[in-house]
């Protein structure tokens, strides 16, 4: 993942690390799985590389001892996600996931928007049962929380609710659904080909389009009043930026 | 019927199943994925009961059948050569061995995750992962803790709300989807304002300051460490094998595996070993309580 600078010194430390991550440690796992794995295990390599961009956030967020406050207005948003989750759990794919994702990031920026995704996928399989699919699920949401974030903080997304929709219905279809569909190909068949890829992608098509059009519809209704929500709590208790209300 | 291994410290749980996870998952020898495959759905019985024999039968045998008819559909390396699709497509025999041997280990994992999700509860990943990572896994229990609670407090606010008639069960359509909008709004606003209370009131009692405990308690005693140790060495048992080459199998061209030695033999038992290791702990202990609820 290509990190940008944007708040200065956690990120600056963070896109050092995931330099290191990116050009020593992920090739040198796919050598691995190459040479000592026979280029066998795709799953297992893709598997450990979806692990490794999550660190850096992991580590990060560590280190630099994040205060009460900001922990659990995290905790409060993930668990939203994860109780969004389980009230839809009757219906496939229709879930408010990706829509409180991309609201976390877009009001509190992008790292709070991977913690988001990420712990909210992490949690939910607490739920519904943990699996070979739950880093997948972790990675996807993070991404998407942190994308919001970085898009809002260049301003290309905007807060309203047109902008909101479409970025949220295109990085449900495409981000999320592209990417879970590898992870689904790895796990299944664990010998990549382009055409197993296609066929995972046509077989999806309806789950991810519901599953998009669940974004855009939750999105519609849910962006203002949360956005306005959040503004409020962020106003009344000093919370204006994550990173400089912690001194 | 009590799990037995799940008593134990959950470190030894945790390099338990991470160990056996990652196994399942590389190594794709017969003998190996047979061994794995067997002790987890034997694991998955003996904890889950009959609900297990339910999902082994209803999800996982359909998904191994239909996980190895569609690798050789798309898949058509491999030297012999069965018959030939409408289409021009060989179907090989290489192609359908390793539809079966990856859709097995497809299996497994899902089989050994369901063990895992009944041994490894949420406390013990927190107790494990809470020094490494304070913050995420505070993260993570206060999530976990939050849901429930909010279910709760849904409950409360829509029976304050049925009092003046905006309960979702009043009014028609229209108004019950307003009235259901009109309480996930006061229950977000209701949380975000608790969680802020809750953090003041963590940091007045001192929340991020040295020397903090964690809710459960597990204490690292001498049949955590006999049973650690076993793990460790037959651990390490499977991994000269698989440096030996041992473990590993290759499908295409076509199917070939190291002639079968002591060694090879010893590495199989090694490794069946492991992995039955809570079953044999179960079956030790139960055996134990019944001599002694024999001789009262």
């Amino acid at each position: 993942m290509s990190e940008k600078q944007i708040t200065g010194q956690p990120l600056s430390r963070r896109t050092w690390l995931s330099a290191v991550l990116i050009l020593v440690v992920i090739p040198a796992t796919i050598l691995l799985g190459v040479f000592v794995l026979e280029d066998r295990k795709y799953y297992f390599i893709s598997l450990l590389i979806v692990f490794y961009t999550m660190i850096p956030f992991a580590l990060v967020f560590e280190k630099r001892k994040p205060q009460a406050r900001e922990l659990i207005v995290i905790a409060v948003l993930a668990a939203i996600a994860v109780a969004g989750r389980s009230a839809f759990f009757m219906v496939p794919q229709f879930k408010p996931v990706v829509a409180i994702v991309i609201i976390a990031g877009v009001s509190f920026g992008a790292e709070a928007g991977f913690l988001v995704g990420a712990t909210a996928g992490f949690v939910s399989n607490f739920f519904f049962g943990q699996g070979p699919w739950t880093p997948w699920q972790m990675f996807c949401f993070g991404l998407i929380g942190f994308l919001a974030g970085i898009l809002f903080k260049k301003g290309l997304l905007k807060r309203t609710k047109l902008s909101l929709c479409l970025f949220g219905g295109l990085s449900t279809f495409f981000v999320y659904g592209g990417i879970i569909n590898i992870g689904s190909v790895m796990m299944f068949s664990s010998q990549f080909s382009w055409e197993v890829l296609l066929a995972s992608y046509v077989s999806g098509f309806w789950f991810d389009m519901v599953h998009a059009l669940a974004t855009v519809m939750f999105l519609f209704i849910l962006a203002r009043p949360m956005l306005e929500k959040l503004d409020r709590i962020k106003t009344k208790y000093g919370l204006i930026e994550p990173v400089s209300a912690k001194k | 019927m009590k799990d037995r291994f799940a008593s134990f410290h959950p470190l030894v749980n945790f390099v338990y199943f991470a160990s056996i996870l990652v196994f399942s998952m590389v190594f794709m020898h017969p003998v190996l994925q047979a061994a794995s495959l067997t002790s987890a759905v034997v694991y998955s019985i003996m904890l889950n009961g009959k609900k297990a024999v339910k999902f082994n039968l209803l999800y996982m045998l359909p998904l191994l059948l239909v996980a190895a008819v569609l690798n050789p559909v798309f898949n058509h390396a491999g030297v012999t050569i069965l018959f030939y699709l409408k289409n021009g497509n060989p179907i090989t025999l290489e192609s359908i061995l390793y539809g079966i041997s990856a859709a097995c280990m497809y299996v497994t994992v899902i089989v050994w995750f369901s063990c895992y999700n009944a041994v490894m509860t949420s406390d013990k990943f927190i107790y494990l992962f809470g020094k490494i990572m304070p913050a995420l896994s505070l993260i993570f229990s206060m999530v976990l803790r939050f849901v429930p609670r909010y279910l709760a407090q849904i409950k409360v606010i829509s029976n304050a709300q049925k009092c003046i008639g905006r309960d979702v069960t009043q009014g028609n359509l229209l108004a019950r989807a307003r009235n259901g909008m009109t309480i996930l709004s006061i229950m977000t606003t209701w949380a975000l304002e608790n969680a802020i209370e809750t953090a003041d009131s963590m940091k007045s009692r001192g929340y991020g300051l040295p020397g903090r405990t964690s809710f459960s308690l597990f204490r690292f005693d001498a049949r955590d460490q006999s049973v650690m140790l076993v793990l460790i060495g037959l651990i390490a048992l499977v991994l000269f094998g698989a440096l030996m080459g041992e473990n590993t199998i290759r499908f295409f061209p076509s199917v070939k595996w190291l002639a079968v030695t002591p060694r090879s033999i010893a590495v199989y038992i090694a490794y069946f070993g492991l992995c039955m290791v809570p079953v044999i702990i179960n079956v030790v202990e139960d055996m134990k309580w019944k001599r002694i609820e024999s001789r009262i």
